[in-house]
């Protein structure tokens, strides 16, 4: 996919999923997008941070720095219950929806992306696909050994069941930051 | 719960009362289309629902095998698989898990399975706390409710209401502000779901491929449901089942567009087998996942020839959205789990039939759920068949016996008994109308006068013909005129005047003397004998005739003889071929003019005249498709058309639907003269007797100046119906 592609879906992605209330940002590398999540923790004054670590992750919140807050990677069950904000990262990104796809086999996973009133996901720009169909179709490729547990998110948790009035934010996350990186490799790399 | 006649006309009554049910319903419903609209942009509808009904065909065909390859394939991976065969097996092998494994506390995420199987309450006699977590779902446990939205389950409740039941549950007197509502439960579930010991999950497909479990939800609590819990129990029915993962792509494409009009809801979640679970001490351990694939009435519908087409719903409730009887009323009247059409339906096989017996009156025939139906379902087909078998099996009232036995099918009695039916207007009739009606009957004229039985019907006016002579005079362009009950009888100078534009454009149109009514009412009164007694009379009326086309002012008679009657007769060897001639010859009037006037521009109407708006009849939109025709030659004629808003809204007639629920009808009714009144047109035109009847009835009552609008049409368009607005606008 040229760099021309990636634009033009990134900015589809990026339309859908404000619509549905999640914020979008792009970095180019770990450096740029450590700062960017340095600036949420700051801003939303979060006192405890949870990630699920990865490599992404790891990289990302080593270049934030320390923001003062604690941060949690290590049995995220009893950490996550009161975090203030929680990190992980994903595998796919669906433009006609502003979806983000997760392997969530790892409790972990789930864990830091649930119970926290804020979740930052980061996710590798060539992670990005246009349709919702492209990534059904991924996952009808690995059909044979399906990952136990797969996660489409889009937007914050939300709910209507009052009168039908709007609400973000019930049992999931209230503000989910979705922080695009284009190049993981950072300094050492690509 | 018994839905006995007269419970459902008290619900009736006590929904109809509460002006904040019908105020919610009513708002939902209008921005819904639109809303649904929007989503589905860029997708290819007809398409992707053409794309279900045959996933979901296949995959109830094979229902069994399927259920075993699903089990087969989630136990491989490690999950427990547990095939239910009723709601007692199902109940008892959650509550012994639960005992077995010391579970005290339950959190369930919402599924319309467990409801059905009454989970909650045996739970509770057990011992068990099962907490609803959905927050819908939850208010209506706290207070003691039963969901009336299978999506929506709370839609009937006010935020006054929620922070009333909200404020018992904690202590503290709350505000009725959503957001704070919205907190609270997020608080007071978030304790419920670490303290669990089981989470109980619905899902929405179940693929046999793979094993694989898709739960489609938007408040995150289907995520910590299935994620906190250390065991997961999924109660799911058969009817979930898909062959192959490929299938979940259209079903997820069109599942929240059709339900909330989302393009996708905020977490979609497949389940494969046990994932870990964390526990608070540090230790992960493998989770215990069982799912329970209930079968409760489901194998029975599949062996049903019609009703198995019932098993492609894939639960997203536009049937309800849509439908004019549910924006009244909601769910509640339907006395069970699942509402609205395919409520009806689903409630007849999952729980008892006689629950359905009462319930499926409610539905009025307009057929708009058909269109919206994601997996192609033809619920007004279903219901009809429903209405067939109740009446098999509990007998009908003496008089329906009577109709629909003696009366109907000989023309020349009950031709005559509309006869002597006028003189006994009589006393009661002021000028073309009939105001009042004595006693019980009074409910029929409350806002809203009847019209009275013509002096003389269409068949004398125009001078039948029995089709002696069509032999003897081989025509290549005979026009057979269908004139409908409506239409003979009340208002013939409707049918004079389409006949007088059929015969400016130079066809020659007879009146073949055979005819009868064309079976709907039959039909709707679940007499698929009568119904198609009456459409063998018809067929061979015209075709005696010897007629190049049917034409017809009605569309419900249309819809009837252009594509019921195939339903009716098309399994009959001795009929098909004749029914598929005589349908293939059926035309609305209005699409015949069209179609050969060049949209009206081939009459050489008069130009310029009174603005009027459109009315959308049902029938004509949603069963004949017309849409584009009928505004086109009103732009032929001059005419300034100045749309109303929801020009497709039931106008509450639905033939004897009308005298089953008047207060029902009464309320459509009102909705749509608002409607029309805000539009700011001369008069109203439309194209179906019976809407005619409702609408023309209610602006009479009103005490607007109404007369047909022939007369002064006739110039341009002279069939056109229509009601004169003028001086309800003036005063």
């Amino acid at each position: 996919m040229d760099n021309l592609d990636i634009d033009g879906i990134y900015a589809n992605f990026k339309e859908q999923a404000e619509l549905i209330a999640a914020r979008v940002y792009r970095a180019t590398d770990p450096t740029e997008a450590g700062g960017l999540l340095a600036r949420i923790i700051l801003e939303l004054q979060a006192q405890k941070v949870v990630a699920a670590s990865s490599r992404l992750v790891d990289l990302c919140l080593e270049a934030a720095g320390d923001c003062g807050t604690t941060v949690h990677r290590e049995n995220l069950r009893l950490r996550a219950e009161d975090a203030d904000l929680g990190i992980t990262e994903m595998d796919l990104a669906i433009a006609e929806t502003g979806t983000l796809v997760q392997d969530s086999t790892d409790p972990g996973q789930r864990l830091a992306a649930t119970l926290p009133a804020v979740h930052v996901a980061l996710v590798r720009t060539d992670r990005l696909v246009p349709l919702f169909g492209d990534a059904i179709a991924w996952l009808n490729e690995k059909r044979t050994r399906l990952p136990g547990y797969v996660s489409f998110i889009s937007g914050p948790s939300r709910t209507a069941d009052i009168e039908r009035v709007l609400t973000i934010g019930v049992h999931g996350p209230k503000q989910l930051h979705v922080i695009f990186v284009d190049r993981e490799g950072g300094a050492s790399g690509e | 719960m018994v839905s006995s006649e007269r419970s459902i006309k008290e619900n009736i009554g006590r929904a109809l009362a509460n002006e904040n049910l019908r105020g919610a319903l009513g708002r939902f419903g209008d921005t819904y289309v639109e809303s649904r609209e929007r989503a589905y942009a860029g997708k290819d509808f007809e398409a992707l629902r053409e794309q279900i009904a045959a996933i979901k065909r296949g995959a109830a065909e094979k229902m069994e095998e399927l259920a075993r390859r699903f089990q087969q394939a989630a136990q491989e991976r490690g999950a427990h698989v547990f095939r239910a065969r009723d709601a007692r097996e199902a109940r008892d092998y959650i509550k012994n898990l639960a005992l077995e494994k010391g579970v005290r506390k339950i959190v369930k995420s919402k599924s319309m399975a467990s409801e059905e199987i009454h989970l909650n309450e045996f739970l509770h006699k057990h011992g068990l706390e099962a907490v609803e977590t959905d927050l819908g779902e939850w208010i209506l446990q706290l207070s003691g409710q039963k969901p009336s939205h299978m999506v929506m389950p709370a839609i009937h409740m006010l935020r006054g209401e929620v922070a009333e039941v909200f404020s018992r549950e904690t202590g503290r007197q709350l505000s009725p502000e959503i957001p704070q509502l919205v907190g609270v439960a997020r608080e007071q579930l978030r304790r419920k779901f670490l303290a669990a010991g089981m989470g109980i999950s619905g899902a929405n497909i179940a693929v046999a491929e793979t094993g694989t479990l898709v739960i489609v939800t938007n408040e995150g609590n289907g995520r910590l449901t299935t994620t906190l819990p250390p065991v997961h129990v999924a109660v799911v029915g058969l009817e979930k089942l898909v062959e192959n993962f490929a299938h979940v792509q259209p079903i997820l494409e069109a599942l929240p567009r059709s339900a909330t009009a989302q393009k996708i809801t905020s977490y979609v979640t497949m389940i494969t087998g046990p994932t870990p679970v964390a526990y608070p001490d540090g230790t992960v351990r493998d989770k215990d996942l069982h799912i329970v694939l209930v079968d409760n009435g489901r194998t029975v519908m599949q062996a049903d020839p019609v009703f198995k087409e019932a098993l492609q719903c894939i639960r997203c409730a536009s049937c309800l959205n849509v439908c004019p009887v549910f924006q009244l009323v909601g769910g509640h009247v339907y006395g069970y789990i699942y509402t609205g059409g395919i409520g009806t339906i689903l409630t007849a096989f999952f729980n008892e039939f006689k629950n359905a017996a009462g319930i499926q009156n409610l539905c009025l025939g307009c057929e708009r759920c058909k269109r919206f139906c994601p997996a192609k379902i033809d619920i007004p087909k279903l219901i009809r068949e429903l209405r067939r078998r109740v009446a098999e099996q509990q007998g009908r009232p003496a008089v329906q016996r009577f109709m629909l036995e003696k009366v109907l099918p000989n023309r020349s009695l009950f031709h005559r008994l509309i006869k002597t039916a006028r003189l006994a207007q009589k006393p009661f009739q002021k000028g073309p109308v009939v105001r009042h009606l004595p006693l019980f009957l009074a409910g029929l004229t409350e806002g809203r006068s009847l019209p009275a039985i013509a002096d003389k019907p269409l068949r004398e006016r125009l001078g039948a013909w029995d089709g002696e002579d069509a032999k003897a005079n081989p025509s290549q362009n005979r026009v057979g005129f269908f004139a409908g009950c409506l239409t003979d009888f009340v208002y013939p100078q409707l049918g004079e005047a389409a006949c007088k534009v059929l015969r400016r454009m130079s066809s020659e149109v007879v009146f073949p003397a055979q005819q009868t009514c064309c079976g709907v009412p039959a039909m709707y009164m679940g007499s698929r004998e009568t119904a198609s007694e009456l459409a063998r009379q018809n067929i061979e009326a015209f075709e005696r005739a010897g007629v190049d086309h049917v034409v017809t002012a009605c569309p419900t008679c249309a819809h009837a003889l252009k594509h019921q009657y195939l339903e009716l007769l098309g399994e009959d060897p001795s009929w098909r071929e004749r029914t598929r001639q005589f349908a293939g010859r059926v035309q609305h009037f209005t699409a015949f003019v069209a179609d050969r006037s060049s949209d009206g521009s081939g009459l050489k109407l008069k130009q310029g005249g009174p603005s009027v708006t459109y009315h959308d009849s049902c029938h004509m939109k949603g069963c004949l498709g017309l849409v584009e025709e009928p505004r086109r030659l009103l732009g032929a004629a001059g005419l300034q058309l100045k749309e109303m808003e929801g020009s497709d809204r039931c106008c509450g007639f639905g033939g004897s639907y009308s005298m089953k629920f008047p207060e029902l009808s009464r309320h459509m009714l009102e909705k749509k003269l608002g409607a029309i009144e805000a539009a700011g047109a001369d008069m109203v035109a439309l194209d179906c007797p019976g809407c005619l009847l409702q609408i023309s009835g209610g602006l009479d009552s009103r005490g607007a100046c109404c007369r047909s609008a022939e007369d002064l049409t006739a110039e341009a368009l002279p069939y056109r119906s229509g009601t004169r607005l003028k001086f309800l606008l003036s005063g």
